[in-house]
């Protein structure tokens, strides 16, 4: 009897080692400081989650079907300054209209790079990065884009607003999350994304078009990236230039948090979301911890790769193993 | 785009040496490099003033160049500007300690080298000819005067609590405005406490983030410091959506058009008035009075006065 429950557990462990890290975590934080757990602190880490979020919703698609995408974070701040830019022209309901379809084309261009002309993402990729920055300040010649009329739009919605005492952030990202999540597990597309990440060549003899399956994993994230970019402009109604910079790599942060491998093939929405979740509340803990901001830096990353570990362990059964 | 403005710039500048050599030296050569043009409306709004001087004045031409945020640029645009002979550098450093050498080539070459907006490491200081910019810990030290005079107002000197936001962590700017902020509130009001400060890295969406842990953690704040007002406006929107804003002093630095609009509506209190118009014509006229060889100070601040709800109709709204 005793073996089995230990068994069972150790299996619990194995697939969900990540999540037991992230219970660890919050019991730790809320030993430390009793707010942490505070409803309103809660509701407002995962407010603040949902940008990063819903980028990293788009970029699991990409990183599952083997590929990389370091363009989310200057993407998304074209995005924000665009919709910012085009909301005191066109209005609000065009300027969103319009800032997607543009941030889409941006999509359709990198997909197009990586499954039609099969560049290697990584380069096209960081090559965007730039590009797309140098686009935005081009757009808007370097200065802050703000609202004019901040208090008499209903743009601020997306960002500021809330239904049923839930904010609209949260509302947005949760909502995508399952939806998203759904495409990824339960439709021939979403089995696709995983055949093509797992092993391309299985999957050209099994007849799925890969550079298809490709194209639409960037142009999904950059319907994510257009998403984030409206929560974000939303939420100040004005932005800087520089508003997504360095996000790439906390979206990919979290996606490997989560539990998918930057090879391809694995991981899922959830556990995306949970390692949002996990960046998210390590960031708002250690504030509420008060702990020195340069120390900050050096207790984050540790947290991190202590939970990578933690997570990796469970899957393999044993803390300890040296590469062979 | 930054390609295409460093082009034109460097055939502008072929045009300019062309330009001089034939007129002699009768009119002075000033070459700039900049930190990061079009990176915020500062920067842009300084080379858009910096040109329109320049323009101005018959006696000056220019070599306008932008370093993009690059080290190894900025040190290469030194470079070029000491082959081309200019009459004066202007530098904006993009890190203090590494243009070091580059600026002790120019001084080497007999070009006078001027700094604008932040000041290159102390063991540089031989190498330059003279600092142009704002006193950032008076900067700080006059957002703490601005916040304990209104705390006097409103009889709460005696009690209130502060919390600060600091700009980004390790630049100079962020560091002397803490320290003057820090070193001046317990002067003139001993008994306002000062209770936590984290950075908001000039970002005003970080800066919201910080604030809403902020007003999770503490029960009582009655003021916040920011490193400048776009940071300043990202804690009065947590302040604003937590509906805690009416209690608490915001005060900043760098008054942003955002933070002047926030003064207007009477949420925000105050800020320093650092205007780039006067920071680039300041580094112009520094230039100048160096090249014909006038006493300049070597620590040549141009003034950033208080700003207030009060006095706020003094001061045009500021262009960025």
């Amino acid at each position: 009897m005793a073996t089995m429950s230990k068994g069972r557990i150790g299996e619990f462990m194995a697939r969900q080692g990540i999540l037991v890290a992230f219970v660890l975590f919050i019991i730790g934080f809320t030993l430390a400081n009793q707010r942490f757990v505070d409803p309103d602190n809660i509701l407002g880490v995962i407010r603040s989650s949902a940008i990063l979020g819903v980028m990293a919703l788009g970029v699991t698609f990409v990183v599952i079907s083997g590929n990389l995408d370091l363009s989310v974070g200057s993407m998304m701040s074209f995005s924000t300054i665009v919709v910012l830019d085009l909301h005191d022209t066109l209005g609000p309901l065009l300027a969103i209209v319009a800032m997607f379809a543009l941030t889409l084309c941006l999509g359709a261009i990198i997909g197009f790079l990586v499954g039609y002309l099969k560049l290697n993402s990584l380069i096209v990729t960081l090559g965007m990065l730039s590009a797309i920055h140098g686009l935005t300040l081009t757009w808007s010649g370097g200065q802050n884009m703000d609202i004019a009329d901040k208090e008499g739009t209903w743009f601020s919605v997306f960002g500021q607003g809330s239904a049923l005492g839930i904010p609209v952030p949260i509302l947005l990202f949760l909502g995508l999350a399952a939806l998203l999540g759904i495409v990824l597990a339960k439709t021939p597309f979403g089995r696709k994304v995983y055949a093509v990440g797992g092993n391309g060549t299985a999957a050209t003899f099994s007849g799925i078009h890969r550079a298809r399956v490709v194209f639409l994993c960037y142009l999904m994230s950059s319907f994510c990236v257009a998403t984030a970019g409206l929560i974000q402009a939303s939420r100040s109604l004005g932005s800087q230039n520089t508003v997504g910079q360095g996000l790439e790599l906390e979206v990919l942060a979290a996606i490997i948090l989560g539990g998918a491998s930057l090879l391809g093939g694995s991981g899922t929405i959830f556990k995306t979301v949970i390692g949002v979740l996990i960046l998210g509340f390590i960031q708002n803990g250690l504030l509420l911890v008060g702990l020195q901001f340069y120390v900050q830096y050096v207790v984050t990353w540790v947290i991190i790769i202590l939970a990578v570990w933690l997570d990796i362990a469970a899957k393999r059964g044993k803390l300890w193993s040296p590469i062979a | 785009m930054k390609l295409r403005t460093l082009m034109a710039v460097t055939t502008a500048a072929t045009a300019f040496a062309g330009t001089a050599f034939a007129a002699g030296h009768e009119t002075m050569k000033i070459g700039i490099t900049q930190n990061n043009v079009g990176v915020d409306s500062y920067q842009t709004t300084y080379e858009k003033s910096f040109i329109a001087a320049a323009e101005a004045n018959d006696a000056v031409e220019t070599v306008v160049l932008d370093a993009g945020g690059d080290v190894a640029r900025q040190i290469a645009q030194m470079e070029d500007l000491i082959q081309q002979e200019v009459d004066a550098i202007i530098i904006w450093p993009t890190n203090g300690e590494a243009v070091i050498p580059a600026v002790r080539k120019a001084h080497s070459a007999g070009i006078p080298v001027i700094v604008t907006n932040s000041n290159i490491a102390e063991q540089g200081f031989d190498f330059v000819a003279s600092f142009s910019g704002p006193d950032n810990i008076t900067q700080g030290s006059r957002s703490a005067e601005i916040m304990c005079d209104k705390f006097k107002e409103m009889g709460t000197e005696n009690e209130a609590r502060v919390v600060q936001i600091s700009g980004q962590p390790g630049y100079t700017t962020a560091i002397e405005r803490a320290k003057g902020f820090e070193d001046r509130l317990p002067e003139v009001c001993p008994n306002v406490t000062l209770v936590e400060t984290q950075p908001g890295d000039w970002n005003r969406e970080k800066s919201q983030q910080v604030m809403e842990a902020f007003l999770v953690k503490y029960d009582d704040i009655d003021g916040v410091y920011s490193g400048d007002d776009n940071m300043g406006v990202g804690a009065l929107n947590a302040a604003k959506a937590a509906d805690r804003a009416d209690g608490i002093i915001f005060v900043g630095a760098t008054n942003f058009s955002v933070g002047y609009e926030a003064m207007e509506n009477g949420e925000y209190w105050g800020s320093i008035y650092q205007s780039p118009v006067d920071d680039a014509e300041a580094a112009l006229q520094t230039a100048i009075d160096v090249l014909n060889g006038e006493d300049v100070p070597f620590l040549n601040y141009f003034d950033t006065p208080k700003i207030t709800q009060d006095n706020m109709t003094e001061f045009t709204k500021p262009v960025f």
